[in-house]
């Protein structure tokens, strides 16, 4: 995966965690990986189609995000029901959004999927012939890992 | 959930696993479910973008998985591994790709995403404010369910430029 594509991808994060939570987000070291991944408790799964494509995966835990969407709702939640799921689900839509501004202003030109969650540890799930990069970002509300499996891609869209 | 943007799907299944592996498969009834779907072994995740929207998930046993994939290859599976998985997972990007083209054929244009797979039963699968549909197929010794969360998009082409931010405004 060209790094080229990553990097909207992370400051995305940066960007949408700053503007709706009021976080600065810490950037860390990032892996290639090659197999599957497990979930994390929380995984908010978004597909990518056009001349980038492929699958990002916000992972993190129950406690980040609860954090996160007391944050951006400003009330606070105690438990993870619909609303906080919407909230955690839309939080990655919106950032997936904003990368493919970037990419788009690159000249890659792309859609995103709705949004899917994925609940529970230990399912393991498998980017299959996408090779994935996970970038860790850290926060004072929690970390997500931002898992990317996209390359470049040709359907119009 | 538009019922127009199931028989797609249905038909594609059918047909596909008629020509990879000669089973005729029979369809159970549909269920509308609101509850996160409870993932079985193997579940295949492709998402669809354009005219219509959302997520298509193929889900079955290990043992159906194993059958499939035998058939499909023309050797003994035996044991869920990379290869297996791989199969399935191409399997329902054919499957999806042809209901893509039959949705086209309807006036539907879309594009569908790489496949996902998830493996491992249960962890629980949120389509949010997408209701699903859940067909189950069968034929002698396999099962597998269609989960379909679809919607006619009221996105533009270029999706990228239509973001919606949180619908609840933020405390000062």
């Amino acid at each position: 995966m060209n790094v080229k594509f990553l990097n909207p991808f992370t400051e995305a994060v940066q960007m949408v965690l700053e503007a709706e939570c009021g976080l600065s987000v810490q950037r860390g070291p990032l892996t290639m990986q090659k197999s599957s991944m497990t979930g994390e408790e929380v995984t908010v799964l978004i597909n990518i189609v056009g001349q980038v494509e492929g699958t990002v995966l916000y992972g993190m835990s129950v406690k980040t995000a609860l954090n996160l969407v007391s944050r951006v709702m400003g009330q606070e939640f105690l438990v993870f029901d619909d609303l906080a799921r919407s909230g955690v689900a839309e939080l990655g839509n919106v950032i997936s959004g904003q990368a493919t501004i970037k990419l788009s202003q690159s000249g890659y030109e792309s859609q995103i999927s709705p949004p899917t969650m994925i609940e529970g540890k230990d399912v393991e799930i498998s980017t299959l012939d996408f090779q994935r990069i996970d970038v860790p970002m850290t926060t004072e509300a929690g970390d997500i890992i931002v898992h990317l499996g996209i390359r470049e891609g040709h359907a119009a869209v | 959930m538009n019922v127009k943007l199931l028989n797609p799907f249905i038909e594609a299944t059918y047909e596909i696993i008629k020509l990879e592996a000669g089973y005729e498969m029979q369809r159970g009834q549909l269920d509308l479910e609101n509850d996160p779907y409870l993932t079985d072994d193997l579940t295949v995740i492709i998402s669809l973008v354009g005219a219509v929207e959302g997520n298509v998930m193929y889900s079955m046993s290990t043992q159906t998985a194993l059958v499939l994939v035998t058939r499909m290859m023309g050797q003994s599976m035996g044991v869920m591994d990379p290869m297996v998985q791989s199969g399935i997972a191409e399997l329902g990007n054919v499957m999806a790709g042809r209901a893509g083209i039959k949705l086209a054929q309807r006036g539907y244009e879309t594009n569908i995403s790489p496949p996902t797979l998830l493996v491992g039963k249960g962890a629980a699968i949120y389509t949010l404010d997408i209701s699903r549909v859940v067909v189950p197929l069968f034929s002698n010794d396999i099962a597998l369910k269609i989960h379909l969360a679809l919607r006619t998009s009221t996105r533009r082409d270029t999706g990228a430029l239509d973001l919606e931010g949180p619908s609840v405004p933020r405390q000062p």
